[in-house]
This record gives C-alpha cells, structure tokens and sequence, in this order.
C-alpha cells in the first residue's frame, strides 16, 4: 500500500469525487470509505497490481476507484439504480472496473462474467450479510482471501453486538472460511468490525 | 456443451461469439438468465480464439457489462415508477412554495398599504395575487409576477403528471384519475409496493396522523385518505362517503394488481369496478 505524509493514497487519476490530491496521489480518505479505515487502523492485507477483486456493494464507487487503482481488475456489484449511476460514470473512464447490476444475494445472475477472484471485498448492509459472503465463495480461489465488514445494526438492531458477531464467527466458519484476523472499526466506524479470512 | 460469454465449447472445439459488445451484452443476459453458465476463465477464451490476451479479454467483457449495465438501468428506470414520484413530489413542493411565497406577498402588501384587508370580499375569478398586484410597489409587483409563473407552471406539471399516470397506470388512473392514482403510488413508495397494499391500507393513504392517532388514542378511525380526492368520494353525501370511499379502494387495490402485472387497461375490469363505485354512492 502506498503511503504519504500518514496518509494512505492510490496511484491513477483524480478528481472522481472531489477527492484530496497529495503529491500526484489520490488520498484515500478512512472517514470516507472502510476499507482505506481498515488500513489506518492496520492490517497485513496487501492490495496487489495482479490482483483481481470481486467489490459486493460498490454503491458510488469511491472505494471501487480506489481499489481500481490498487489491483488488475474489480467486478463490482451494486443492486441500487441510483448509485449504479455514479458507478456506471467512474466505470466508464477506467480501464479495469467491471460494474454489474445485481443482486449480491444471487450470484447465478452474474456467474457468467466474473472469473476467479483473489479477494472479495463485501460491504453490504443487509441483515444477510454472511450467507451473501458466503454464497460468492464459488468465485474465490483457493487460499483467496475474504474480507467482510459487518455491521451488527443492520443485522438486527435488537440485539446485543456481541452475539451477531459470535454467530457471524460460526457462520463463516460453518461456510468454508478460516478467519484470520477481526478487527474493530473504532473511531472510524463505530460498532463495525472487519472480519479477513481465507477459504481453506 | 459449456456456454460462456466468449463463446460456446465442446470438448476440443470451441465457437467463438460474436464480437461486438452490444451482442456480447444481450448474450451475458441470456447466460445469466439460463442457469447453466460457467465462470469464466480468460485462458479458455484465448484458447477458443476469442480473443487474443489478458488485456483484450477485460476489454472486451467491461465493454459488455457497461452496456449490459445500462440496459439493465433503463429497464429498471423505465417500469420503475421513481420518475413519476420525483414529478408528484415536486407538484407538492410547488404548492409549500407558492403558498409561502403567496403569504409573504401579502404580509409585505399589508405593512406598505394601511387600507388593505384580506377580509374584503374578493371579485369573482380574481385571486389575491391579481388583487395585491394592482396597486403594490414595483418590487414587489416583480416577485408577484414570478409567483404567477410559478403557478402557470404548476398547473402544467399536473397536467403533466396525471397524463404519466395514466401512461403507467392505466387501471388506477380511469378509476380515481390520474392525479390520484399519483398521488397513491407517491405515498406508498412505487407501483410494487402500493399493489402490494390492501385495500384497507389504499384508503387510508395519505391520512397518516388520523390513522395513528386513531390507533393510539381512540379518535374516530379516517374515512379516507388521499381517495378523498376524487370526485366520487368528496361529493358523496356524508352518510355514504365512507361506504365509497371502502369500494374505491377495494377497486383500486385491484386496479394496482393489474396495473404492475399486466401493464394494460382491462375494460370489463374497470366497468365493473366503476359501476361498484357508483352503486356505492345511491341512498338505499
């Protein structure tokens, strides 16, 4: 990952949404986008110029575009028509993102265009969020690496954070995955946690 | 045989797909909708002679799935019905903004003119704006010319917005009219959701603050919502508009059903449910 000046930044051109440029670069804002938090608050995970992405809820594509910088290519689905818009706009000037209208829920619907990825990003808010994860897996390579922001409100607001995560652990190790790290999104987001965790 | 977006293959032999993107994008529909797709690998497709790397294969498939994309989009916006509630919202938003904008005239007016009253019975077919308007000051007469346009333009988007409704509404629209039938899939958020409303919930839409105070304090339930507009409803005797107001709604849950399903007009339908309505209101 690229750093200047403590901040983390991605190499390509800017201006997709009025984003800070630093020396050249374009500064990933960890207030704006959970992934570049996830990076600020430390993780091992690399983003690499061979890797292939599979982005579920790409919503405007902030965080796509930034990815996009990163890797060889990312399939991002998003179900919603409007940001679907925004994404379609930012997926035309660039070379290397693929946007799919989709219902992350049901693969079937985009199995024929995306090919085997090394990472699947998941940031959907929906109650399902860990089945979803793990429906996609048929996309993930061997030893590919997952990473799943959970956010337990949207899981089900009644119950006590803790639990979701607990079952969230069974599910996705019930679903094939090992997870390898969790990490809490305190102060950038409160209450999420980043789970990454690799299909054995 | 496997099918992928690249083109068909069959054991050795392999038969490259068209192309050109715009095809490529109705043949990705078509895989995704037949469930017997693959997960496409690009060495397959170098292999097929489909294309001739890496690079040329994401090209050609971020071609395919922009359009595919697209098309997907415009489908979604065209039976959608977000369109006509931007149009509804906005007819609303445009009476808030007259209104305001109509008070503050006259409040203005009043603090220049020590003789004017709102109480002074106003001619027929003339409204305060055309009465302000004759002696007001210049500046003021500037923005009452604005509010007129503003008015001229309001009655053209509803024009505007019952002919859409009855475009995507044929049902609802010959029932209640199209401003109503608008008006409903306004407040119920689309065309899906209100036909997916009882009847019960269809007449009391729009009445929201009787409904729960209704149900939180025992006030007498609300006859109608936004139903109340039309005609039938508003013009029927005291006695009886509830009873119409139950049949119309009943008539226009169906009315939805038909009008999200089926997309066109049934005429026996709409006789029948027409003929309910009026049978509705007579006196027994």
């Amino acid at each position: 990952m690229i750093w200047r000046d403590g901040h983390l930044v991605s190499e390509g051109p800017g201006g997709v949404y009025g984003e800070r440029m630093l020396q050249g670069f374009r500064v990933w804002d960890p207030k704006r986008s959970k992934l570049a938090a996830l990076y600020h608050l430390g993780t091992e995970m690399e983003l690499r110029s061979d890797h292939r992405v599979l982005y579920l809820g790409a919503a405007n594509g902030t965080t796509v575009s930034h990815v996009a910088d990163y890797v060889e290519v990312v399939y991002a689905v998003e179900i919603a028509p409007r940001p679907m818009q925004d994404l379609l706009v930012i997926a035309g000037s660039r070379k290397n993102i693929i946007p799919i209208l989709a219902d992350a829920g049901r693969p079937e619907t985009y199995l024929p265009l995306v090919e085997d990825v090394d990472l699947i990003y998941q940031d959907v808010a929906s109650p399902r969020q860990v089945s979803i994860l793990i429906g996609n897996l048929c996309f993930l390579k061997e030893k590919g690496l997952a990473v799943l922001m959970l956010k337990p409100r949207s899981i089900d607001v009644t119950r006590d954070p803790g639990d979701v995560f607990s079952e969230a652990e069974r599910e996705i190790g019930a679903g094939g995955l090992s997870i390898l790290d969790q990490v809490s999104m305190n102060p950038y987001y409160p209450d999420h946690r980043a789970f990454l965790c690799r299909k054995e | 045989m496997k099918s992928y977006w690249f083109g068909d293959v069959e054991g050795r032999a392999c038969k490259p797909a068209s192309g050109d993107p715009g095809l490529l994008a109705g043949r990705l529909a078509m895989l995704a909708g037949s469930g017997n797709a693959c997960i496409p690998d690009w060495r397959i497709a170098v292999r097929c002679g489909a294309v001739r790397d890496r690079a040329e294969y994401l090209e050609r498939l971020r071609e395919a799935a922009l359009i595919l994309a697209e098309r997907n989009l415009e489908q979604i916006l065209l039976v959608d019905s977000s369109g006509l509630i931007q149009m509804v919202r906005m007819l609303d938003q445009l009476d808030e903004v007259i209104n305001l904008l109509t008070e503050r005239a006259v409040e203005w007016h009043r603090a220049t003119r020590p003789g004017f009253s709102r109480k002074r019975t106003l001619p027929a077919r003339s409204n305060l704006i055309a009465l302000i308007r004759e002696d007001a000051d210049e500046a003021l007469a500037g923005l009452l010319d604005e509010i007129d346009r503003l008015r001229d333009r309001r009655s053209l988007l509803m024009n505007q917005v019952s002919r859409r409704a009855e475009e995507i509404l044929p049902n609802c629209s010959a029932l209640a009219g199209g401003l109503v039938a608008a008006r409903l899939v306004s407040e119920a958020g689309g065309i899906r959701e209100l036909a997916a409303l009882p009847a019960s919930s269809i007449q009391v839409l729009g009445a929201r603050t009787a409904l729960f105070s209704h149900l939180a304090t025992g006030t007498p339930p609300p006859k109608h919502g936004i139903v109340y507009q039309h005609g039938r409803v508003h013009n029927a005797r005291r006695g009886t508009r509830g009873r119409v107001a139950r049949t119309l709604s009943a008539k226009l849950a169906i009315a939805a059903r038909i009008d999200y399903h089926r997309k066109s007009a049934d005429r026996e339908f709409l006789l029948k449910a027409d003929e309910a309505v009026r049978k509705a209101g007579r006196r027994e």
